[in-house]
């Protein structure tokens, strides 16, 4: 009986204590955070982070528990800390709306100051947004530009880069001509990216992944880009070997490093690669369409508060020291990336090598990532796309079952 | 330490989970019944029966005659036994990068290896007639070490007078070899045989990684489909994964027990 008093008593003190506590409002502070990024580089993103976070921990007292993650397995390793109910306080993504529709994520509202809300660029803002709040908030961007091998475009008399998709299979076929092993344009539609590939192709043929609010995956005009990509690798034989089986990385941008290949759709970090490699003479610029002005493909990447008790002020003092300008400057400008602020856009507008693709940030557009839907019809898109232009593939039927499976993960 | 994961993998199992991993409460049997509604269960079973099969035979075949030829005493000996161990030493995933390099269309030494000799290149790992034997001959090298050593053990038990008794008996060689070495190297073949079923079945970073560039599940096994049904596919789900994860585990105890079973048939009376 005595026991049972005790323990009455001591649950009553524990609520008490808990009622004073201003429902997450702060006051009383983790020990630590829990920080996951996303590796960008080996020699840049671990050595940014550990200093930030070696300065938030001298200013609040916080402790940071840092953890780098590679992109291969950053997916896994966070669904695994939340299944155990040991979500990141703060986490970098390429995606957030997924979070935000599960209701683990601080708002814009709620986990950053008004300056720093304000200073980002208006079309990052619009891409973190779910359900008219803020929950992406916008780490750092990319965008994509067309690259092409100037010594084998003389080389192959093709005076300028092609505007049109028409110049395009032209110089292509000039370049695959050279013989010798030559590609004309390395195509990759492997599970890697194949999604920003086809974005790019897609947008520039005047089509999109939704008409409003519904998914458009199979529409007329996508069907016949599908069908064009098919031809470039079936009927003008000027891809590498099964583009629907080959990835970005190790793939496409090995053989344009390699000086094999004339063209490909790159970004500022290849361009970084082939600078310290110094072996090919490339050019970068817009994309090739077939209707209207190019279009290219922007890439937002996202920072993400989760919502714990007590971390609200933690995570918000955090989130401000990485916005300040002189620090998310500081880390864009080493990794190579675009600044998704205003103030950033300033400061970095006079940097030579990353023209191109300021230039382009006006004319790009982003994947729908505000969909949760997204998520997963960009992994089927990675998983399925290829298939459409390898011998035999046909465009119609794998895009029909994309459209299919999104409006079904759309209900 | 063995149980407490077992008990979560069912648990999860019998869960609904979001696409971001957070738990939405128990859905009873509903992601086994999913699971055998995937259309890519039957094409993904195949080619695990293939690879676990191809590989352990293989591999034990080769394996025979190594342990055989590292049981003579010849010059290098040593040199030949240590370089044996290499495969076995480094990472799965390094000698699976390695060989991707090996096999690659462009680049590999292989397809040098083809235009050398007058034949047309091959892609190695995107053509479908020979992305599986691509992996097998992987899956091969790297589990002869382990198995030649327990081989090579097991040889080294049988005593020479054995042999001697044989010899005097008027059986040599073939047939030596035959009635007298596999017999008494039956111990150390089933460790070898059950241990390489457990391990080849559950083999990830081979499949993953020379793998990787083709889309769909047409030469996935069971562990990289479970992979891809969680992280890597349309589907993102843990729960259902986790129902392919008790199987699997269900799968290998029965191959495991049916090939115990079979093997001490033979043990029975001649």
């Amino acid at each position: 009986m005595g026991s049972m008093t005790r323990r009455g008593l001591l649950a009553l003190v524990l609520l008490g204590a808990a009622a004073l506590l201003p429902g997450g409002c702060g006051g009383d502070t983790p020990k630590s955070i829990k920080v996951v990024i996303a590796e960008y580089s080996r020699d840049h993103t671990r050595p940014f982070w550990a200093a930030l976070a070696e300065q938030y921990t001298k200013q609040t007292g916080v402790k940071v528990d840092l953890q780098v993650i590679d992109w291969n397995s950053i997916d896994q390793q966070v669904s695994t800390m939340i299944q155990n109910n040991q979500p990141p306080d703060v986490l970098n993504l390429n995606s957030f709306s997924s979070y935000a529709k599960d209701g683990l994520l601080y708002s814009g509202d709620e986990a950053l100051s008004p300056k720093t809300r304000e200073d980002f660029l208006e079309a990052f803002a619009r891409g973190g947004t779910y359900r008219d709040k803020l929950y992406g908030f916008p780490i750092l961007a990319s965008a994509r530009a067309f690259f092409y091998n100037r010594d084998l475009l003389a080389k192959a008399g093709v005076a300028a880069p092609p505007k049109t998709w028409d110049e395009l299979v032209a110089a292509a076929k000039r370049v695959q001509a050279l013989g010798g092993g030559t590609i004309g344009y390395a195509l990759p539609l492997g599970p890697e990216e194949a999604q920003a590939e086809w974005s790019i192709w897609m947008w520039n043929n005047g089509g999109d992944w939704k008409a409003g609010e519904a998914w458009a995956i199979n529409s007329d005009k996508n069907v016949q880009t599908l069908q064009f990509l098919a031809s470039l690798a079936n009927t003008h034989k000027v891809t590498q070997v099964n583009p629907g089986k080959t990835n970005r990385t190790d793939g496409a941008f090995q053989l344009f490093k390699d000086g094999k290949v004339g063209m490909v759709m790159g970004f500022s970090p290849l361009a970084a690669q082939l600078d310290a490699e110094g072996k090919v003479r490339y050019g970068v610029t817009q994309m090739p369409t077939n209707v209207g002005a190019p279009v290219t493909l922007g890439v937002e990447d996202y920072l993400m508060a989760f919502k714990k008790k007590g971390n609200q002020e933690a995570v918000r003092q955090f989130l401000d020291l990485y916005y300040q300008p002189e620090q998310i400057t500081r880390w864009i400008g080493a990794e190579g990336f675009l600044p998704v602020t205003k103030s950033g856009r300033e400061r970095m507008s006079g940097n030579e090598k990353l023209k191109p693709y300021l230039d382009a940030l006006p004319s790009a557009r982003l994947a729908p990532t505000t969909d949760p839907t997204w998520d997963k019809v960009k992994l089927d898109v990675q998983q399925s796309i290829g298939a459409a232009v390898q011998p035999g593939g046909d465009p119609k039927q794998v895009l029909d079952r994309l459209q299919k499976n999104a409006a079904e993960s759309a209900r | 330490m063995v149980i407490y994961p077992a008990i979560e993998l069912v648990r999860a199992s019998l869960g609904r989970y979001s696409i971001t991993g957070l738990y939405q409460g128990a859905v009873g049997p509903r992601n086994y019944v999913r699971l055998f509604e995937q259309e890519a269960l039957p094409a993904v079973a195949g080619n695990t029966v293939i690879w676990v099969a191809t590989v352990v035979a293989v591999t034990i075949a080769l394996s025979l005659g190594l342990a055989q030829l590292l049981n003579e005493s010849f010059p290098g000996r040593r040199l030949v036994r240590w370089a044996l161990i290499v495969p076995w030493a480094a990472s799965l995933i390094m000698t699976s990068k390695l060989f991707v390099w090996l096999y690659d269309y462009y680049f590999g030494l292989l397809n040098r290896v083809m235009t050398a000799m007058g034949r047309a290149p091959v892609d190695w790992l995107g053509d479908d007639r020979t992305v599986m034997g691509a992996m097998i001959a992987v899956g091969v090298f790297v589990s002869l070490p382990f198995t030649t050593y327990v081989l090579l053990a097991g040889l080294q038990t049988i005593p020479g007078e054995v042999y001697e008794a044989a010899r005097v008996d008027g059986a040599a060689g073939w047939r030596s070899y035959r009635l007298i070495t596999l017999p008494l190297l039956r111990p150390a073949l089933l460790v070898a045989a059950v241990l390489n079923l457990i391990y080849v079945f559950n083999s990830f970073p081979i499949v993953w990684t020379l793998n990787d560039r083709n889309p769909g599940f047409a030469h996935d096994t069971m562990i990289t489909f479970m992979y891809k049904i969680a992280f890597k596919s349309a589907l993102r789900d843990v729960g259902l994964a986790a129902a392919l994860g008790v199987v699997n585990v269900l799968l290998i105890l029965v191959a495991v027990v049916v090939y115990l079973r079979a093997a001490r048939w033979r043990e029975e009376p001649v």
